[in-house]
């Protein structure tokens, strides 16, 4: 299994690359569209309209859409999960990759950025009330393809999953062992 | 269900080794700190924090070096800390891998640069640490330089500034209480009515006192000496804190 990287030059990757090693993975760092992976993992750090002009940028947004279209695997992670929706209140003019649908919002807690543990609410077995780690701001209310949610102020969507396309709004890397299974599952 | 309090070992490190006092000269050697991390992850800890306490003295290779093998081992997320001056430093640790720096003198004597970094790389990644001690006269004072230098700021006003300049978290250590292991300043907690978490520092003696600093309102509990000392494992300190109905990851 070689796993993509997708680099947008939105932070560090060390520890998502260490995290997917560990899974048993080998990863391949991409700072442009490149074919000869069996996965891509797009992590995502900061501000959403930043995430989506990298995505322009780099050729990235057509590959992307061609790639999840040809049924290849697909993992979005943080503000990554969020440019898969169409837009967000964070940066009103970008536009996201609308894989799904659905605006990103700011979450609803007098103390934002979120940032810790947080337990999983699902229907998923796998899922259900294991703690992950957030550090976010912004967040999707509702999808109907969220498989896991939380709570931090309002209920947001911690999971959303359709078909080959999966996103995360936790940081799986940083979650300890159970964020390493998550992985391994999803790779 | 929303966020749990997080419990926080810390480590001090010196020359690329953990080290047990602040005293330069009498540094006892506790062990590596990626072995020493790697132990606490593993009983549960949440997050993980290193303090180059030497950092000013051996610059910053050795602590850069450190934080890349962090990186690529642990895998719940660490705060670095010690020797920062300038958004450049701040660019290496980060580039290094780690998930969020600290600041306590740098954010005294260069307020601007809690801007810089919360502009770069958002409010999330910037914990402010605070030494605050209780004066003789009943005030709140803050202190720089390991606690060795007053400000001339008020507790209060300063809180008010750093939350402003977009701090992310707050590190609040009680001078007064450090070390002497007869538990957090709880009044200074329960004052802490501020819109970003709270890590409580300094007095944990027992699992008990953890108890008393989260439901005194600390969002995390930061520890070094009940942890390195073996007195009790953080996985001991969260059963007794779960039995005693407090959420915790477990």
């Amino acid at each position: 299994m070689k796993v993509g990287i997708i680099n947008l030059n939105s932070g560090n990757l060390l520890s998502m690359i260490a995290a997917i090693k560990k899974t048993g993975a080998t990863t391949l760092v991409l700072d442009d569209p490149n074919d000869n992976v069996d996965v891509l993992v797009m992590p995502g750090q900061g501000r959403f309209g930043f995430i989506c002009d990298q995505l322009d940028k780099n050729n990235w947004r057509n590959f992307i859409l061609d790639w999840v279209n040809q049924g290849k695997k697909f993992i979005g992670i943080c503000v990554g999960m969020q440019v898969l929706f169409d837009s967000s209140e964070e940066n009103t003019s970008a536009k996201g990759l609308g894989l799904f649908s659905g605006t990103i919002e700011k979450l609803k807690h007098k103390k934002t950025p979120m940032v810790g543990w947080a337990q999983l609410d699902s229907k998923a077995t796998f899922y259900q009330n294991q703690f992950v780690y957030f550090v976010n701001s912004y967040g999707v209310a509702h999808s109907e393809y969220c498989t896991a949610s939380v709570n931090y102020g309002e209920p947001f969507c911690a999971i959303v999953e359709k078909d080959n396309v999966i996103g995360f709004q936790f940081h799986p890397e940083k979650s300890g062992d159970y964020g390493l299974e998550v992985l391994k599952k999803c790779l | 269900m929303s966020l749990v309090p997080r419990i926080i070992p810390c480590l001090d490190v010196a020359n690329g080794r953990v080290v047990k006092g602040t005293n330069f000269k009498q540094l006892l050697d506790m062990g590596d700190p990626i072995e020493l991390a790697l132990k606490y992850q593993h009983q549960g800890a949440d997050e993980i924090v290193f303090l180059d306490i030497k950092a000013s003295v051996d610059k910053q290779a050795s602590a850069l070096a450190m934080v890349k093998k962090v990186a690529e081992n642990l895998n719940i997320p660490f705060t670095v800390g010690g020797g920062i001056k300038v958004l450049e430093d701040v660019d290496k640790f980060f580039n290094a891998g780690a998930d969020k720096v600290t600041l306590n003198t740098a954010a005294v004597e260069n307020p601007e640069l809690i801007n810089q970094i919360a502009n770069k790389y958002g409010s999330q990644s910037l914990i402010i640490a605070i030494d605050v001690n209780h004066e003789s006269d009943d005030s709140l004072a803050i202190y720089t330089h390991g606690g060795s230098k007053k400000v001339p700021k008020p507790y209060q006003q300063w809180i008010s500034e750093v939350v402003e300049r977009g701090a992310g978290e707050l590190l609040i250590t009680a001078m007064h209480k450090d070390g002497t292991g007869s538990g957090f300043d709880l009044d200074l907690l329960q004052q802490a009515d501020f819109p970003l978490p709270i890590i409580a520092s300094g007095g944990a003696n027992a699992p008990v006192d953890f108890l008393a600093a989260i439901e005194a309102g600390a969002d995390a509990v930061l520890a070094a000496g009940i942890f390195h000392r073996d007195e009790y494992t953080v996985k001991q300190v969260k059963d007794y804190l779960i039995n005693n109905n407090i959420k915790m990851r477990n």
